[in-house]
């Protein structure tokens, strides 16, 4: 394997692979939103502080301003577009935030959820202590985190 | 969030790693990113050539040794760190590494990563140092030991050199511990941070007060001497929109002492 | 965090009237479903064919001339369309109309630099490519040649002769200057049994930082001339007034898209530059342009927030507490440009006295620009910064005096039997009772235990404090009052519009002006519209976002200092009021009874006598639609209605700067409780308590999220936010890493209250909220104060107070009580 300045590679996002040529500088996050044109997921920043990018990215939460596109190759990736069971259904999770108004703009919203997915994936008993920590990698600016925090903890078991 | 052109290779084995790293003087290791690519974001860095760390298996992974060593491997993410049992032998470094930024940047950021971009307000590096670790680099053609003291030689730049891998980090046994830190919001960024270690000699290393973690070995094993050691250490920290040189002065002293008394109680 | 408290439930003071409809319960938000599916659509999320990107170039400097700029390399690089430069930007259009009387009337400003260069990051040139690397790339390779120039960036030295001027049109940095005086201020001196002097307070440069930036997809129609922006400027009907004259184009030719908003807190109503420069690019480079501004590029140049200086303050005060006045200048630091400048030189005077009876008040408003990033509106504009000025007053005297801060807003408020109450200056507090928002406050914060707290919290090496902010949101703007800065301009009064229609199939379509960024305008709506015509808010679909193709809009449309309640709602009222008459008209006709024996309910115009007598809605709507043949001929009824909602203002006397600014006045009292770590300035707000008043809640929910929202702004400001430059003009908080916002780790322990004052003038009396008016600040302030006084009495001179600051106060404690001096008689 030689150094290449773009290359194809295999995603799946949400349960569907798609093949694309990408430049090897391009960031995960603009290969979502511009070339798979699956635009829930956020740009707030350009400093990898704000976690409105965040996907799961083989099981494990992360920013995905924060990976290249090429570095995903073969990896397995849920969006916010994945997360509704089905269509017309919500996540308890999304069902929640709106119960507890977690979201005033919505833009941090997609990854906010996705954070909070990855939290109680791995820990379905959060303690709101521990929910704090979970999102701790996501920045809103609309809500204050109280309500959010309320939101998560509420399908916590 | 825009990069310049750059390409991009993901070996499977170190020796491929360093022949890639070798062929390019433009090339560097790619480890979580979480440094690496925001400074290509903004373009104050531009390498020509990212050799990803991330298919090496013989970068991961933790072993702890009957004496009590462990020894982590460079490609270690920070959330490996805080859950293996094994460093469950040294309780500093999951407690510390649970207070990295966030758990995205936990998930991808990596030991090796966090020292080798020596950022002065990393976390790692005061820690490394007082804890008295190794680093093993493997070059082209050998691999070599450096002291953590000896391997930070200023913001971003240690001394795993161009061409270089920092494969594994050797930590000796020890339990007596502390890190305190005056961070920008919780578990934001160091204002100041500061380890100690009591383990044998009492050793305390602090952070964001100059390039490199400042290492002092105090007289004695209370904060008062710790106190004084660092006063009498002359240091000169930078001033900028958080703090004051003399600020952070002050503050290295508190949270040195505060890093020694964790550590005494856990004595 | 020492304690996780998430936000007890509100605690109802007042019960409201007997409950009808659906206003004043929070059913489901409207805007959820797509929003949590990642289905809304943000302008970025806007794709055409053939798009090209847009990068800016920037300056590097605080002050310069600009030599020659040389696109060549740029355009040169394959994927470039093309690039616009100052040049260019002077010959095709005009420079924006400024609002400022002279000197600020000269200040030529136009969509990029042109010439010169005034802070770091104002945009130099823009480069157009097929992706948003490669217009990067081609932003490296555009090269300008500077001629730097001495920089200013403390509006303190802005007028010392030596000090480097910015616009030579304008002669010098002075860009607005007023005199506001009103009862009797000598007198109150005379009066006064001790006076406080305070010599210099400043309120720190900030903004709310929205997670989204700026941005928007520009595509140019060459048929008709027109442009569709589809953006995020909050204030359309502001940035259409800027940008047709400047282009020299009629306003329909500017046709305003979007839906979703990713926040704004007054800061995207000022983009119109940038807009400019988008659609002179997309008509000479043929094809639509994306412009996306990154985080970097917001902190660099975006709508700061007004940094305020207010020198030799002069507090009246009777020995038994008694507020008499105070005399003050305000120093303003306007940035570079004068983009909705200088309109903060009048816009605190809407809360010239806070909450408090000053009748006599003498302010000498001088409004400079400096080397840094234009201001512009940020939740709670101008306002904010006065208030926070009047609460460090407040506490300053207190401390000094050795009065109980409790008591002395509590002798000092405006009664609630005062209510409404006229301000000296002409403004009419609608309602309220703010000493009983402060003993909710009081009881939420557990006032009664606080000496035991503060025990405890000593008993662990921390200095405790206990701070109170009251503080206003004053909402819908008489737009009359930009006459106090400039008399010739003919803004006055406010407006807004909506539409309701009732359609072919039943459906109701509600269109408004407005352009939410999070607050709920289709879920509001859709209440008003339900209780109105009978249904409920399920049936009523409220259009997501803004068109100004749907005409429904009016000259004050947007979304921007705390109007929608009363103006975006009056409208909506109208409107259903209108159609719901028209429904009856048309109910009369085809049920043969006089419409006053009409009534709508669930979904049918029916009689009130005889529910059996009934037509549907969608009968209605389909007779009108499509089946009107034999509907007498005089029959006025097209079941589309439009409507104006113009609040009740007159002109404001300009001569004496008197007249009623704002329609409504809602309240917040806060109470905050710290602990300080003596050695370190670190410290921790441990509990936190919100009480708010915007009259009629149609939607408690929303407003709560309001109130908590305003509240996270004002902890991030007081304590981490800043916009600080370094004396060369380069922004040392320029990102998320250096610039801190809270995080969820970073929360207090919250608990809400809340007390309804209707307000006697508005359709709903509902009040304008959201903005909070900074009330955390001044708590925060008031609270570090209190903490802080054991340890030689400093004085919180700053509205922002990161640990070093704090630390300074504590290790020099005389420094800052040399601002402060006594006079008593
Ligand atoms: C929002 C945010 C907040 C953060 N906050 C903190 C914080 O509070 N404390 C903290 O400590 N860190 C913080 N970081 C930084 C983070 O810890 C990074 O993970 C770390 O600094 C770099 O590790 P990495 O694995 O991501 O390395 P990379 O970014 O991939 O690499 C960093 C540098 O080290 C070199 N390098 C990496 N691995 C090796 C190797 N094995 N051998 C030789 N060279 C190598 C690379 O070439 C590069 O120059 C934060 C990051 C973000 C995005
Ligand atoms: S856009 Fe990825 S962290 Fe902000
Ligand atoms: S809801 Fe707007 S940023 Fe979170």
């Amino acid at each position: 394997m030689e150094p290449q300045t773009s290359q194809t590679i295999t995603v799946t996002v949400n349960g569907e692979t798609y093949e694309r040529e990408v430049e090897a500088r391009r960031l995960l996050i603009h290969f979502i939103r511009d070339d798979l044109d699956l635009t829930g997921s956020h740009v707030g920043c350009d400093t990898g502080n704000c976690g409105a990018c965040s996907v799961i990215y083989n099981g494990q939460l992360v920013k995905s301003c924060m990976l290249l596109a090429v570095q995903a190759d073969g990896a397995r990736i849920e969006t916010v577009e994945g997360l509704a069971p089905e269509d017309g259904k919500l996540h308890a999770l999304q069902q929640s935030f709106s119960d507890h108004h977690a979201l005033q703009c919505g833009y941090c919203t997609p990854g906010m959820l996705m954070s909070a997915k990855a939290l109680l994936d791995a820990n379905p008993s959060a303690s709101e202590e521990e929910i704090r920590k979970g999102l701790q990698g996501n920045i809103c600016r609309c809500t204050g985190y109280w309500n959010i925090i309320d939101a998560v903890k509420a399908v916590a078991r | 969030m825009l990069l310049r052109e750059v390409e991009y290779v993901r070996p499977s084995s170190l020796d491929e790693a360093l022949r890639l790293l070798a062929a390019d003087d433009g090339a560097r290791p790619l480890a979580g990113g979480q440094t690496l690519l925001n400074v290509m974001k903004a373009r104050a860095a531009a390498p020509d050539v990212l050799v990803d760390l991330n298919a090496i298996e013989e970068l991961k992974g933790i072993d702890l040794a009957p004496n009590g060593t462990l020894t982590i491997g460079a490609m270690t993410t920070y959330t490996e760190l805080l859950e293996a049992a094994e460093t469950k032998a040294r309780p500093i470094l999951g407690e510390v590494a649970a207070t990295i930024a966030d758990v995205q940047v936990r998930n991808r950021g990596t030991i090796g990563g966090n020292v080798c971009s020596n950022d002065p307000t990393n976390h790692l590096p005061p820690l490394m140092v007082a804890l008295g670790a190794e680093m093993v680099i493997a070059g082209a053609d050998a691999e070599r030991t450096v002291k953590a003291e000896d391997f930070f030689l200023g913001v971003y730049l240690t001394a795993a050199g161009p061409g270089e891998v920092l494969t594994k980090i050797r930590i000796p046994a020890g339990r007596s511990d502390g890190f305190a830190a005056v961070t920008i919001g919780a578990d934001g960024t160091c204002i100041v941070n500061a380890a100690a270690s009591l383990n044998g000699e009492a050793r305390v290393a602090i952070g964001c007060v100059a390039a490199v973690p400042v290492l002092i070995r105090p007289g004695g094993r209370d904060a008062d001497a710790v106190r004084d050691a660092v006063r009498g250490a002359d240091l000169d920290p930078p001033s900028d929109v958080h703090a004051s040189g003399e600020y952070r002065r002050h503050l290295a002293e508190v949270v040195a002492a505060r890093a020694i008394e964790q550590a005494s109680a856990r004595s | 965090m020492t304690e996780t408290l998430s936000p007890a439930q509100p605690l109802v003071v007042e019960e409201g009237e007997e409950q009808r409809g659906f206003a004043g319960t929070n059913v489901p938000r409207k805007e959820d479903k797509r929003l949590v599916q990642g289905q809304g659509v943000y302008f970025d999320d806007v794709k055409r064919h053939g798009m090209g990107y847009a990068h800016f170039v920037r300056s590097p400097y605080a002050h310069a001339n600009i030599t020659s700029i040389d696109v060549s390399k740029a355009e040169a690089l394959e994927g470039v369309y093309g690039t616009l430069i100052g040049e260019e930007v002077a010959a095709l259009t005009d420079p924006f109309f400024q609002l400022a009387t002279p000197p600020g009337a000269h200040i030529k400003d136009y969509a990029l630099a042109v010439g010169k260069v005034r802070h770091v990051g104002e945009p130099v040139a823009i480069v157009v490519a097929a992706t948003r690397e490669l217009a990067r790339d081609a932003a490296d390779l555009v090269e300008v040649d500077y001629e730097p120039l001495g920089a200013v960036t403390d509006a303190r030295r802005a007028l010392d002769p030596e000090t480097p001027v910015l616009h030579e049109e304008a002669g010098s940095n002075l860009s607005w200057e007023g005199v506001y005086e009103w009862g009797d201020v000598e007198g109150a001196f005379a009066e006064a049994d001790h006076v406080v002097k305070i010599s210099e307070l400043h309120f720190d440069r900030f903004n709310s930082t929205p997670l989204e930036c700026d941005g928007a997809v520009v595509e140019y129609n060459r048929g008709t001339g027109q442009w569709t922006i589809h953006t995020n400027n909050q204030f359309p009907g502001f940035a259409a007034i800027m940008m047709g004259p400047a282009m020299r184009t009629g306003l329909d030719k500017l046709r305003f898209v979007t839906q979703d908003i990713g926040g704004g807190f007054g800061n995207k109503i000022t983009s119109h530059p940038q807009l400019v420069a988008c659609c002179l690019l997309a008509r000479k480079l043929h094809r639509p342009i994306n412009w996306t501004e990154w985080r970097t590029e917001f902190h660099l140049t975006m709508s700061h927030g007004n940094e305020r200086w207010f020198l030799d303050t002069e507090v009246a005060v009777k020995a038994d507490g008694t507020l008499l006045g105070f005399r003050t200048k305000a120093l303003d630091d306007a940035g570079a440009f004068l983009r909705y400048e200088p309109l903060g030189g009048v816009i605190w005077a809407q809360v010239t006295p806070g909450c408090y009876r000053w009748r006599n008040v003498r302010l000498d408003f001088t409004q400079v620009v400096t080397n840094k990033a234009p201001c512009s509106p940020n939740r709670g504009y101008s306002r904010m910064q006065h208030l926070w000025f009047t609460e460090r007053m407040i506490d300053i005297v207190a401390h000094e005096l050795g009065l109980d801060p409790v008591e002395v807003r509590k002798k000092n408020y405006v009664k609630a039997e005062e209510m409404p109450y006229t301000t000296p200056n002409g403004c009419v507090y609608d309602s309220g009772d703010y000493a009983r928002m402060l003993d909710v406050a009081l009881e939420l914060i557990g006032y009664e235990g606080l000496a035991e707290r503060r025990a405890d919290a000593e008993s662990r090496g921390k200095l405790f404090g206990f701070g109170i902010g009251s503080t206003l949101d004053s909402g819908t703007n008489n737009f009359g009052q930009s006459r106090l800065i400039n008399p010739e301009l003919q803004f006055s009064g406010n407006n807004e519009v909506a539409t309701v229609k009732l359609d072919i199939f039943g459906e109701i379509v509600v269109t408004l002006g407005t352009t939410p960024q999070g607050q709920s305008h289709e879920t509001t709506a859709a209440i008003v519209v339900a209780d109105i015509l009978g249904v409920t808010p399920d049936d009523v679909n409220v259009r997501a976002g803004h068109d100004t193709y749907w005409n429904s809009h009016a000259g004050f449309s947007g979304t921007y200092a705390s109007q929608f309640a009363v103006t975006g709602l009056g409208a909506v009222k109208g409107a259903a009021e209108k159609l719901a008459g028209e429904i009856k008209k048309l109910g009369s006709v085809i049920l043969g009874c006089p419409e006053s024996e009409l009534e709508l309910a669930d979904g049918f115009v029916r009689m009130k006598a005889n529910a059996e007598a009934a037509l549907p809605l969608m009968a209605c709507g389909a007779i009108i639609n499509a089946n009107n043949a034999g509907l007498p001929e005089d029959l006025d009824v097209t079941l589309n209605a439009r409507y104006v909602y113009r609040p009740p203002f007159e002109l404001p006397d300009v001569e004496r700067k008197y007249g009623n600014l704002t329609l409504t006045y809602a309240a917040q009292v806060h109470a905050a409780l710290v602990e300080v770590d003596p050695e370190t300035g670190v410290y921790e707000i441990v509990q936190y308590a919100a009480i708010d008043d915007c009259g009629k809640r149609i939607h408690p929910q929303i407003v709560e999220g309001q109130v908590m929202g305003a509240t996270a702004h004002a902890l991030g400001a007081a304590t981490h936010e800043t916009f600080t430059y370094d004396a060369e003009g380069n922004l040392l908080t320029p990102n998320f890493y250096d610039y801190h916002v809270p995080h969820a780790m970073d929360m207090p322990p919250l608990k809400t209250g809340y007390i309804e004052s209707p307000s006697p003038f508005t359709a709903l009396g509902t009040k304008g909220m959201g903005e909070g008016g900074g009330a955390g600040i001044h708590a925060v302030c008031a609270a570090l104060q209190d903490a802080l006084a054991p340890r030689g009495r400093p004085v919180v001179y700053d509205s922002c107070n990161p640990y070093h600051r704090v630390w300074e106060l504590l290790q020099d404690p005389e420094a800052s009580r040399r601002r402060v001096e006594v006079i008593s008689k």
